[in-house]
């Protein structure tokens, strides 16, 4: 045999030739003529290796080094470095996603060093168009053994051992089949093979057959030696013109060396195989279906009894296995079954191989044993989300499976786990979907896709399946019912129950899946015609606007920053959001993790652009509006809520008081958000703009101290309760009482009132801080801490992407010379003599995943130290202050200190004249969220007024009509978001001036015209 | 052989190997309603009305389709197996044209049976009929697709019990409908026009066309008679209304010699019945040249006997030829020809079949 210094294994699978590893290959091939290189060095077409993302794909041996994304031109570059000079082409190597950490061998990737390789175990390593690599991988040593020392009792013995389950979904014991066709009479019997692979997404058997084709031919001769039958068919589908061509090759290479056909190792035993192209009927793979289509009939299914076992195809005895069962068998009886059941759980043994797509950093084929956690799937092998987005579910078993939602990433995914999470294994296919998939829409796409394949045959299928999707159709495009969740459920359960075949009863699989974890969902988009996911367009303008919680009309001032009508644009953003400059600035900007741009290169910088347009627009004139209603409101607390809902109920013509306890209005606004991040006039001139409208504000009053609660219920006729959450939560460690140690919001609130003398001296953190916690109240503390001079440490559980606080603060902060330390917990404060002189922290190492998706942390026993700090800054959450509302006052306030609302109401507590929102109702959430609390407090408020009295519902007035240009450009160049100018990190040290220094006029324009306008209708 | 015991709604019966479900509970007078089962042709399990529970199985069954085993449990009347029934009618009705104010088998319409026996009072669907053209290209079968509940009836009449195998499913899914090959309609294909199809059609989608507007069934008169195209000896019953025989329908329940199916003649051929030119009575030229004039039948057979005779004398017994008709029974031609050979000794007979 020729030996050569080096091999080099090109994919050929249909995914890397799809991304040209044909002419990769004809260009090395090309090259090493070039260099005299050929007698030297060896090329090998494989079939699929499984990172069909990273296609195409080239593994150099001995060395083991995988290069990825190669493209014909990489080629010179490649054999000079790596063949001639023996140096690694680094750039051509794989890239950890989170890390960016360089890995050169396969081995070391996670990717595939979390795999067990069984059924692909020849993936990536032999050329599957040669016969002697397979054999010379242990191939047709089962066979041989099989047919020379076992008898056919023997074999099924082994296989019922083994446990192996079918892998074509239904997980029926394989070993058990082969027995009743074993048992049953006749000598006419066949052995057959589903690789009518059909499943959206799903290419495990594929790449069995275009890597390893020999693995399928091994197993059906055992199996047709156990059951005793000498005629089998291969059902392919003609769309895997690969598969069935190199099929064909092994099928003659067998024959020719006397593996298969007649007399087969001289065994007298005879085994015939015909490949049968199916026409490409989802239903086909369907047993009795398959069977009917091999007999050249209509590919409809038949009711059973009787079994294939007992009368399958051409009503003899048959048995049909899936492509991956059959890749299985060679390795049970050449290896036993006890190796064979030495992995996977208790009822699921051995391993399963998974097409794993979506939306996945690393889009390949993996194999894992059984029982392996679909969180270890989805991450360690997967690599997780791309683009830093949350996983939202996995779809297991195509269009007739399920989801499993972010709350089972633990999981262990065998047969049992995933049917009882209602599910099912199916064929392998593994579709994982981020946050920014609609659970109604995949139901409907996978119900869409089971009407169309519906062989039509019986009623429930043909039209319960059509009815079904009118309905979510009906749902995702908002013309759908009350009690449409309801009827989808009885249809569902009724097809499940009376279909023909599997198709029918599999196929509301994943409406019932979705409406058990995503119910909510289905009535939001009922309900409130709203999709979370902004996916069903039908339903909203533009993704951004209907995923921004007031709804801002963010195409149309956009459109006019295009058109510098920036005096137009201002007037937009104050038709819903009295702090337009407010949240150009701090806003959590929900709307640009929806924008359709991101899809592309990166969302627009919409909140980016709102600032621009209330920096240089002339702000229009805000006039006051008399009071034309008798009833009069009180506001507690000053914050966004508050002042949104005295503005809105002001402009309706009340008479509105806002109570504030701090010396100034903005609630955190003001007293927690830093003015390097929210200068302190831009704040005043939008609280200006609420008082200019006729509304009064009280500060210095807080209510049970100045002034008391039942002075305010007699007083007025309604009352807004927007407190806030002004009171940080406790780490219950010791050492939290000691003086030094400061709650976050109650350090932010100290500095704000304090400034001077903060700044003066007179107050002090001392030159090194801690602060827990990573939330923006984290980050704002940690970076006021260092712009007083402290060196400041944060302390953070979890890893950095967990981090809660927003990605551009966290980065300031890294700028501006705070160090983070990340999967550490405080277990206490040290002391001496009641002065904090240092932290003692534990190590954390990630554990299972929790209710969020995220990894937990776990404490490491013996891993604590302990860092000398000078003061603490604990920023781990807020919760509101309720101790100013009386007991006897008929508002609930539950176990987490918020208010309990009626049920229905999304603002009234449960004394009817009382109404509450923003943070006090929804824990600590985002400026925009109180905005949007305080409109629907208004409404309310004004609703239930209007009601008591008799009156029509109010009418808001016609808005001034802006006409918005449209301009669609015809092509769109990727173009990242045009960054933010800032100030300096150096020159931030110690100083409160605005960080962000705002787009020119030139940059909003640029960025502005980098939208896509999904708002226009064409 | 012994019996097998199982019980059916709590009663226990008794049935033999390899019959089904549905057959036992009929057999003992247990009603499960069917649409896609027709005696004499496969058992498919299409429309799954005839859903039961039995106990242990995963799902519903289909009593058409199921063995009965020992000791099998079955249940017929559920709310389980009701919801189920009434989902699949309501899906039924709504996806089709059921106007039953026209329709032919208003009154005689399993579908509108089935509905009534289960109690709808309408689909909570929209009803959503496909829209297909009425086909009218042929005077004899009127099919109206959008009444067609895709059972599959008149798939295996065409194929299994008449095998003319015009007829099978083409698309799929929603969109599957029945007919001859490439969407032709009847009268180009290779259809024959039995009327088989129609004949086991549940629906109004397959009607005679001659009895469209002809009268409602309940007003039909039923005639059973036997054929008078052939020998075959058919039996048939004539639909009458007023005097008038408006469609022929087979009645699989005379069994033998046809079992309920008919051929074209006489599923179609019935307007020569009342056809004005139709004889009823011996004609008879008494003088050469003379007019046809109304004989009794007396008359008449006097009046051949007495002329064969003549004949025969004058001219000899090979002078005479007899000339048989197909429309005879076996014995008819029987006799004839012994009446030919042994009474007028000629051995020149004949039968129009040859010609």
């Amino acid at each position: 045999m020729k030996v050569f210094r080096s091999h080099i294994l090109v994919c050929g699978g249909t995914g890397c030739r799809a991304s040209g590893s044909q002419n990769v290959k004809k260009a090395l091939l090309a090259e090493l003529i070039n260099r005299n290189l050929s007698e030297e060095i060896k090329v090998v077409e494989t079939g699929c290796n499984g990172f069909c993302a990273m296609g195409p794909i080239m593994v150099v041996y001995p060395d083991g080094v995988i290069y990825m994304l190669v493209q014909p031109e990489d080629i010179p570059e490649l054999v000079e470095e790596h063949l001639v000079k023996g140096r690694i082409l680094e750039r051509l190597l794989y890239r950890e996603p989170t890390t960016e950490a360089v890995i050169p061998t396969m081995q070391e990737i996670p990717f595939f060093a979390l795999q067990e390789l069984r059924v692909l175990r020849n993936r990536g390593l032999i050329d599957p168009e040669k016969i002697e690599e397979y054999i010379a991988r242990d191939g047709y040593a089962g066979m041989a053994k099989a047919l020379t020392e076992m008898t056919p009792e023997d074999i099924v013995k082994e296989m019922l051992a083994s446990g192996l389950r079918g892998r074509g979904g239904a997980g029926f014991p394989t070993g058990l089949k082969w027995q009743f066709a074993a048992q049953s009479q006749g000598d006419t019997k066949y052995v057959l093979c589903n690789a009518d692979e059909g499943d959206p997404g799903a290419f495990m058997d594929r790449s069995v057959l275009e890597a390893d084709p020999h693995a399928v031919l091994e197993g059906m001769v055992i199996a047709a030696r156990a059951i005793g039958s000498h005629q089998g068919y291969i059902y392919c589908r003609a769309e895997y013109p690969l598969a069935i061509q190199r099929l064909n090759i092994a099928i003659d290479q067998a024959r020719e060396m006397g593996l298969l056909g007649t007399d087969i190792l001289g065994t007298g035993f005879d085994f015939n195989l015909e490949i049968y192209q199916g026409a490409g009927a989802f239903v086909c793979g369907e047993e009795t279906a398959l069977m009917t289509s091999i007999e050249g009939k209509r590919g409809m299914p038949r009711p059973r009894p009787p079994f294939p076992a007992v009368a399958g195809l051409w009503q003899k005895p048959s048995i049909l296995n899936n492509v991956e069962t059959f890749a299985n068998v060679g390795q049970i009886i050449f290896r036993g079954a006890q190796w064979f059941a030495s992995v996977g759980t208790e009822k699921s043994k051995g391993t399963k191989v998974f097409a794993l797509t979506g939306d996945v950093n690393n889009v390949g084929l993996v194999e894992v044993p059984m029982g392996t956690t679909l969180g270890t799937i989805v991450y360690d092998i997967g690599g997780g989300i791309p683009k830093g987005k949350k996983f939202k579910a996995a779809q297991l078993g195509g269009p007739s499976g399920g989801m499993i939602p972010v709350q089972h990433l633990n999981a262990p995914v065998d047969y049992e786990k995933v049917t009882e999470l209602g599910a099912i294994m199916g064929s392998g296919g593994m579709i994982v979907m981020n946050e920014d998939s609609c659970a109604v829409d995949m139901a409907r796409f996978f119900m869409d896709f089971c009407q169309d394949e519906s062989c039509g045959k019986c009623t429930p299928c043909r039209e319960g399946t059509k009815r079904m999707l009118e309905i979510l159709n009906n749902i995702t495009t908002g013309k759908s019912k009350e009690g449409d969740i309801e009827l989808l459920e009885e249809m569902a359960a009724i097809i499940k129950d009376s279909a023909l075949c599997g198709l029918g009863q599999t196929a509301p699989n994943p409406v019932l899946s979705t409406i058990r974890y995503f119910r909510q969902e289905y009535e939001d988009h009922i309900l409130r015609h709203h999709c979370s996911a902004a996916v069903c367009s039908a339903l909203f303008k533009s993704p951004c606007q209907h995923t921004c919680p007031i709804e801002m009309d963010i195409p149309s001032y956009i459109a006019l920053i295009r058109a510098e009508r920036f005096e137009d644009a201002y007037r937009i953003l104050l038709r819903t959001n009295p702090f337009p400059s407010v949240c150009g600035r701090v806003c959590d900007h929900k709307c640009q993790s929806k924008c359709r741009r991101g899809k592309l290169d990166e969302p627009i910088a919409i909140k980016f652009l709102k600032r621009f347009i209330t920096d240089n627009a002339s702000r229009p004139k805000i006039e006051a509006v008399p009071v034309t209603r008798k009833e009069k409101i009180a506001v507690i607390g000053a914050g966004p809520a508050g002042l949104t809902a005295a503005r809105d109920l002001a402009q309706r013509g009340y008479k509105v008081t806002v109570f504030e306890e701090l010396s100034e209005p903005g609630g955190m606004l003001r007293w927690a958000i830093p003015s390097y991040r929210l200068p302190r006039d831009i704040l005043a001139r939008e609280i200006e703009d609420v008082r200019t409208l006729g509304v009064e504000i009280c500060c210095n009053t807080r209510i049970g101290r100045d002034l008391s609660w039942e002075q305010v219920d007699t007083d007025y006729d309604y009352v807004y309760l927007a407190p806030g959450a002004h009171k940080s939560q406790k780490m219950d460690i010791p050492g939290e009482d000691l003086k030094g140690v400061y709650g976050g919001v109650e350090f932010l609130r100290d500095f704000n009132a304090n400034e001077e003398d903060w700044l003066a001296g007179k107050k002090t953190l001392g030159s090194r801080v801690a602060v827990i916690g990573g939330g923006n109240s984290a980050i704002d503390a940690a970076r006021v801490a260092a712009r007083l001079g402290a060196d400041v440490l944060i302390l953070y559980r979890r890893e950095r992407k967990d981090m809660p606080a927003a990605e551009e603060e966290i980065e300031a902060a890294e700028h501006e010379g705070i160090q983070i330390e990340y999967l550490v917990a405080p277990v206490k404060i040290t002391e001496i003599n009641g002065a904090v002189t240092g932290i003692t922290c534990q190590r954390m190492k990630l554990g299972e995943f929790d209710r969020s998706g995220r990894k937990r942390p776990d404490p490491i026993a013996g891993s604590e130290y302990t860092v000398s700090v000078d003061s603490v800054i604990a920023a781990i959450g807020q919760i509101p202050d309720m101790t100013f509302v009386p007991g006897d006052s008929g508002v609930a306030v539950n176990r987490w200190s918020c208010f309990d609302l009626a049920g229905g109401s999304q603002s009234q507590t449960m004394n009817p004249k009382f109404f509450a929102g923003g943070d006090a109702v929804t824990g600590p959430d985002t400026v925009i969220g109180a905005i949007a609390a305080g409109h629907q407090a208004a409404k309310d408020i004004d609703a239930a007024i209007r009601a008591k009295n008799g009156e029509q519902p109010y009418e808001a007035p016609p808005e001034e009509k802006i006409d918005i240009p449209l301009i669609i450009d015809e092509e769109t160049q990727e173009a990242p978001q045009t960054k933010m100018p800032e100030m300096a990190a150096a020159a931030r040290r110690r100083s409160f001036a605005e960080v962000e220094l705002g787009f020119t006029r030139e940059e909003a324009i640029g960025e502005a015209i980098r939208c896509l306008r999904c708002d226009a209708e064409i | 052989m012994s019996g097998i015991k199982l019980t059916i709604n709590g009663l226990e019966v008794e049935a033999q190997p390899g019959q089904t479900v549905l057959e036992v509970a009929r057999d003992n007078h247990i009603y499960i309603p069917t649409l896609c089962q027709y005696p004499g042709t496969t058992n498919v399990g299409a429309c799954r009305v005839c859903l039961v529970e039995v106990e242990n199985a995963r799902t519903l069954v289909a009593s058409c389709c199921m063995p009965v085993t020992s000791g099998m449990v079955v249940r017929t009347n559920t709310e389980r197996v009701r919801k189920a029934q009434r989902l699949i009618v309501e899906l039924l009705w709504s996806s089709g044209d059921h106007n039953c104010l026209t329709c032919e088998r208003n009154g005689n319409c399993e579908l509108q049976d089935l509905v009534y026996w289960l109690k709808i009072d309408k689909p909570r669907f929209n009803i959503d009929p496909p829209g297909y053209e009425i086909e009218a290209t042929n005077t004899m079968i009127q099919r109206d697709l959008n009444k067609c509940i895709l059972c599959g009836r008149c798939v295996r009449a065409c194929n299994e019990i008449q095998i003319n195998e015009v007829l099978d499913f083409t698309m799929r899914g929603s969109e599957a409908k029945v007919g001859p090959a490439f969407d032709l309609d009847y009268i180009q294909s290779e259809c024959v026009f039995c009327g088989e199809c129609v004949n086991v059609c549940p629906t109004g989608a397959l009607t005679f066309k001659q009895a469209r507007f002809a009268g409602r069934p309940w007003e039909m008169k039923k005639v059973r008679t036997t054929c008078t195209y052939c020998g075959v000896g058919c039996q048939m019953d004539l639909n009458v209304h007023e005097g008038k025989i408006v469609s022929v329908t087979g009645n699989r329940e005379y069994g033998t010699p046809n079992t309920g199916s008919l051929c074209v003649k006489g599923r179609f051929g019935v307007d020569f019945v009342h056809h004005q030119d139709r004889l009823k009575k011996p004609l008879l030229r008494r003088q050469k040249g003379g007019e046809l004039t109304e004989a009794s039948w007396d008359e008449a057979i006097d009046f051949v006997a007495e002329r064969l005779s003549a004949l025969k004398k004058e001219y000899g017994s090979d002078s005479i030829a007899g000339l048989s008709s197909a429309r005879c029974t076996n014995e008819e031609n029987y006799l004839f020809q012994k009446f030919m050979r042994a009474v007028i000794g000629s051995r020149h007979v004949d039968h129009c079949a040859r010609l």
